[in-house]
């Protein structure tokens, strides 16, 4: 009868006996909070300084001599301008220097691709939902600058061609898919262990032996292709070199103000040097394994664009000059904290541009920098240490939007590690999420990976997968209206929406509903539906990634990604050790409930025909609203723990994970599939018609893995037990599951002592992942009402967090509205 | 008496260690005029309507066999037999019907794809009401499945029951000695058999007051709280943990409270978990069509306060549901 079992008590005081600083350090140093209310305060913006930069660069002399270069080599040039010519800014208080932008708290604008559709609202700036700041003269530079990039773009090479209108179109209305691989690639997860412990002269040494040699490493001779790819290495890491030196130029100018405080004199003196040495060179402290990091991803993301860069597992990377810094008594833990905050802190200073059409499908301003913790090493020991906690602890003084935070669950973790990521949980954030590393192991080997390799995963952006610094994902390529290929299943390949008279097929040809006599020609239907579909993207997609290698290949990931320097090949061109393209479903929940009550109605009860049926849901359920109450209230739904729905669900997912598994991208890589939607469930919602589990046309879909928003009766452990059910060996780019309890219900010690439990048993039973919201519905309903109310309010919207502020007002009703578990 | 029973809720937190499903039995001897589970009173099946949600389709009067409902939300309870057609075929689930009867295998097979959650939590099953101790039978064979599987059980009651059940002995077989432990002569009552924790409702501690507020007298309740406790710190019998509701104005007064812990200290109980009203109960009125009872206030936090500090005055230490610390050991 005692609320503490063993699992509980014992490791806890284990922990404490092995982690001395055991202590939290919960509550925010001034200079946190002094460049915390900075950042808040800051409205966004956008940065024209990258655009304007290749400009200059086209216009140089060295951009025209660039023209006849390699395409490599012309890439690798313009960025190396990019880095070098940037204005360093270094900003009060700040451990960590290096500016992600012009201005504070801005989006980068990429020409290449992504960042055109804010042209949509170009006149109307300031008075979007969430208004960008940009004076009169560079709301003019905007625009002149996205109309004369708008067709050179990546998208607009591939798709704007004699032939390939109609794809273009199909594209651009994003109803069976929404290929975001248009906007950049992007999603990575680079090798920052090498960065830190062998710095950027490590690659540049090797392209530097290979061109002086005229061989690779194993003693093949180099072909043009790969002579320019080291070339674009070394032009790179000396443009990075240059943005280290002009900062640490900048650090020194400022120290040597006049009337500088003494202590940020001598640590922007130290920052200076330390500036100097990396990230070319080893980092030697702590700070400097930060430092480096952090140049690096700036580079990064002045590269390819924004979303998804990720740093990977911190808490093992920096460990080992962590422990040194603590071991000789240069660093203190509640230092190394300061410093893990103000690193996060600097994430914030990013956002990305989306038009307020595209918001509906990635609602929330989020880029998802993912830092990952906890976890086993390649052999599958536990190697959760101090500094997974500490990372938890900067994050709970900041509670702000930027980096996603996610901890890995096994058997051999520490009981003190998970009660901590649960305390964090329970602060209302959203963060961490949590991935069960039995499932992700698995399905990352069956996406092809080692073991060992499998077992270094780390989380790009929301979700998505990766081996850390081996793999190339093109994580977040495209997502899926699955449901959307059921209802064109049922109406042989055309929609239930829309014109009636001028119809255009958007589907496959499938038989007409009266054909189809047993429940499986409607699966082979569907099957068919989405086999067309995803033939249709991966094609797009295609001519996408042939335009990458020519228009947009990302030297700086290819030094971070194992594999490119041995073959000599950009990763855009198949470096990456593990490539992979990656196509997530939304509308999961949805699909299999519809398969379900289908099957129930018209074969197994025998209610209506098919067409019948489909007869019904044309019109939108008109005249059948007592038969769509109860499909929507007594039929049997996903997430309750009822095993029948719980396959057809599987189904479905099997349907699409086999569709997509069959397909290779043009870099030799799989196409692999993942369950999770963003807010796309929404954009995609309003494009589909109303399926036979009683949804209307139009509704929101199911988001990611949950189960459809209302329809979980049983509790949250019914949801977990569905989810868990599901065999997730397939889902390579892992899944989200969303779920939520109104702040009374968690909290306090009994709150994280249910929640543990909860996550525990269901990564026991084979759960992938789950990302846990706790909060209070009327704190949410007044924050819609007034949103200067809780101007600092995070929710998670779907893999990514959100200041709720900053979500679409229907996005915020959905977040309200989502099942609050209460009491009843 | 076969049980009806109204709800099966799984992760709840409140109601013992660690996360619980609820068994809600139907039935209670008391009314007690702040109750918020109306639809637990009676012990019989009930049909409750939700007018917000229904849509007119007429299907319930379409289905009723005895043509007692005459328009949606209007039925003839002297027709009316409980038959739950009309529930079985409302579409948007407008009709509620509370009380159905559950197999033992069928509660198992409902509750086991819980057990996990149970098993690491420390958490279990909570048998609650209405009142549990209605139907003794059935609890002490479904307990004993349940113990079985080696899933921990508490039982909340409002402790309206036949003290005698403390004194029935089974007839021992000649020669065996009864091991009954002294001074006392109580025994464990065969429904707490397999109990690991009874959570005891206590409200007015005056009798006549809870005549008037809860009616009933409250001395049954009274000696079956001193056997638990008794029982329990012999080692004889499951944990008492005593639970108050907080009414304001009602079991919140001076009196009531020192009452209260003059008499749980003389039991040897030091601990008392306190669950704040709320007025949830009051819609779920409308539902079963039963006229509403006294317009009681919504709690205030400082009443709560108060309420916290005259019991920890007397030496008692307060909690609040789901928060109690089971470990707390006995003086």
């Amino acid at each position: 009868m005692e609320a503490i079992s063993l699992r509980d008590g014992i490791p806890q005081k284990m922990a404490e006996k092995i982690y001395p600083m055991f202590q939290p350090f919960n509550e925010p140093t001034e200079r946190i909070a002094c460049i915390r209310a900075d950042i808040q305060k800051t409205p966004y913006s956008i940065c024209l300084e990258r655009p304007l930069l290749i400009r200059q660069f086209r216009n140089s002399l060295n951009g025209k001599k660039a023209k006849s270069e390699h395409p490599l080599i012309r890439r690798a040039m313009m960025l190396s301008h990019i880095l070098s010519n940037r204005v360093p800014r270094i900003y009060d208080n700040e451990f960590i220097i290096g500016n992600m932008t012009s201005k504070r708290v801005a989006a980068n604008y990429y020409p290449e691709g992504g960042s055109v559709n804010i042209m949509e609202d170009l006149f109307r700036l300031k008075k979007r939902q969430v208004p960008i700041h940009l004076s009169f003269k560079e709301t003019v530079q905007l625009g002149v600058i996205g109309v004369c990039t708008a067709l050179s773009s990546v998208g607009g090479k591939a798709l704007l061609r004699p032939g390939r209108v109609s794809h273009f179109l199909d594209f651009f209305r994003a109803r069976r898919y929404f290929i975001t691989e248009e906007a950049g690639i992007g999603h990575q997860v680079g090798n920052y262990r090498d960065v830190v412990e062998n710095g950027l002269c490590r690659a540049d040494h090797i392209a530097k032996a290979c061109l002086d040699t005229g061989k690779l490493a194993d003693g093949t001779f180099l072909s043009a292709d790969q002579e320019a790819f080291f070339t674009s290495v070394r032009i790179t890491i000396d443009g990075i070199k240059t943005m280290a030196n002009h900062l640490s130029n900048a650090a020194e100018k400022e120290a040597l103000k006049p009337g500088t405080d003494k202590i940020r004199k001598k640590e922007l003196l130290n920052a200076a040097n330390a500036l100097r040495h990396v990230p070319y060179n080893p980092s030697r402290t702590f700070l400097e394994g930060l430092q480096a990091c952090w140049l690096v991803h700036v580079a990064m993301n002045m590269e390819d664009f924004e979303q998804g860069m990720s740093f990977g597992r911190l808490d093992q990377i920096l460990y080992p000059l962590y422990r040194k810094g603590i071991d000789d008594g240069s660093l203190a833990p509640e230092t190394a904290v300061e410093m893990l905050a103000s690193f996060q802190l600097k994430t914030c200073e990013t956002m990305p541009i989306y038009s307020e059409r595209i918001d509906q499908y990635f609602s929330g301003n989020g880029v998802a920098q993912g830092i990952t913790i906890g976890g086993t090493d390649m052999l599958g020991n536990d190697v959760t240490n101090e500094l997974s906690g500490l990372v938890l602890d900067a994050y709970s003084q900041i509670k702000t939007r930027e980096p996603a935070l996610h901890v890995r669950v096994h058997s051999g973790m520490p009981a003190w590690f998970l009660k901590k990521a649960v305390e964090t949980v329970q602060l209302g954030c959203g963060k961490p999420s949590f991935f069960g590393d039995r499932a992700v192991v698995n399905a990352l080997q069956e996406a092809g990976m080692s073991e060992a390799h499998a077992r270094d995963y780390a989380v790009i952006g929301c979700v998505e997968m990766a081996s850390q610094g081996r793999t190339y994902n093109s994580s977040d390529a495209c997502l899926f209206n699955l449901p959307l290929c059921l209802e064109l299943a049922l109406n042989q390949g055309y929609s239930f929406m829309g014109n009636t008279v001028f119809k255009k097929r958007i589907g496959a040809a499938t038989p007409p509903a009266d054909a189809m006599i047993i429940f499986d020609n409607v699966v082979k239907a569907f099957k068919l539906q989405v086999a067309h579909a995803v033939d249709e993207m991966a094609k797009i997609i295609s001519w996408l990634e042939k335009c990458y290698r020519i228009e947009r290949p990302t030297p700086v990931n290819s030094i971070l990604t194992e594999g490119c320097l041995e073959k000599g090949m950009d990763v855009t061109w198949g470096g990456g050790l593990y490539d992979l393209t990656s196509i997530q479903a939304a509308g999961l929940a949805d699909t299999g409930d519809s398969l379900f009550a289908l099957k129930k109605l018209v074969f197994d009860d025998g209610r209506f025909t098919l067409s019948d049926l489909a007869g019904i849901l044309k019109n939108n359920f008109k005249g059948y609203e007592p038969l769509r109450q109860e499909l929507v209230n007594r039929f049997p739904r996903y997430g309750n723990g009822h095993p029948d729905v719980d396959r057809m669900t599987q189904l479905a997912a099997d349907v699409f994970s086999d569709a997509i598994r069959s397909h290779r991208n043009t870099r030799g890589g799989r196409y692999v599939p993942g369950i999770y939607s963003m807010t796309c469930h929404i954009g995609f919602g309003r494009q589909t018609g109303a399926l036979p589990n009683g949804r209307l046309a139009g509704e929101r879909l199911s988001n990611g893995l949950s189960p459809i928003d209302g329809s979980e009766r049983n509790g949250p452990t019914a949801v977990l037990r569905s989810a868990a059910f599901l065999n997730s060996r397939k889902w390579s780019n892992c899944c989200a599951l969303n779920i939520k309890f109104d702040k009374k219900t968690v909290q306090g010690k009994a709150g994280n002592q249910a929640l543990s439990s909860m996550l525990r048993t269901y990564f026991d039973q084979g759960g992938m992942q789950v990302q846990v919201n706790v909060l209070d519905a009327d704190m949410l309903r007044e924050a819609k009402k007034d949103p200067s109310l809780y101007p600092g309010l995070v929710v998670r919207v779907a893999g990514y967090c959100a200041y709720f502020n900053d979500l679409q007002t229907d996005v915020q009703d959905e977040i309200i509205e989502r099942t609050v578990h209460g009491i009843k | 008496m076969t049980p009806s029973i109204f709800s099966i809720q799984h992760f709840c937190l409140q109601d013992g260690p660690g996360i619980r499903s609820m068994i809600f039995f139907k039935g209670c001897p008391l009314r007690c005029t702040w109750c918020q589970n109306p639809e637990s009173w009676y012990a019989g099946p009930e049909v409750a309507f939700k007018s917000h949600l229904c849509i007119g389709c007429n299907l319930c009067m379409d289905n009723c066999p005895e043509q007692a409902i005459f328009r949606p939300g209007h039925r003839d309870p002297s027709r009316c037999t409980r038959c739950f057609s009309c529930v079985d075929h409302c579409p948007s689930r407008a009709l509620e019907g509370f009380g159905k009867s559950y197999s033992i295998a069928s509660i198992r097979d409902i509750l086991r794809p819980e057990y996990p959650f149970y098993r690491d939590s420390g958490g279990g099953i909570t048998f609650s009401g209405g009142e549990p101790s209605l139907y003794m039978n059935f609890i002490e064979r479904l307990s004993g499945v349940l113990k079985e599987d080696g899933i921990s059980i508490t039982l909340e009651t409002c402790g309206d029951f036949d003290p005698g059940i403390f004194y029935k002995r089974k007839k021992m077989p000649i020669g065996v000695i009864d091991d009954m432990p002294e001074p006392t002569n109580l025994c464990r009552p065969g429904f707490l058999k397999d109990v690991d924790l009874v959570l005891f409702d206590i409200k007015l501690v005056d009798d006549l007051r809870h005549r008037q507020f809860c009616g009933k007298g409250n001395t049954r309740i009274q000696t079956n709280l001193s056997n638990l406790a008794t029982l329990a710190k012999i080692g004889g019998g499951p944990r008492v943990w005593p639970r108050m509701p907080v009414i304001p104005n009602i079991t919140d007064t001076v009196d009531n409270l020192s009452g209260w812990a003059d008499y749980l200290l003389k039991s040897g109980v030091f601990y008392l978990t306190l669950v704040p009203y709320h007025n949830l109960g009051s819609l779920k009125r409308i539902w079963l069509n039963i006229t509403d009872g006294p317009v009681i206030p919504a709690l205030k936090t400082e009443e709560l306060e108060k309420t916290v500090q005259i019991l920890t005055d007397y030496g008692i230490s307060c909690f609040s549901p789901g928060e109690e610390d089971w470990q707390l050991s006995d003086r």
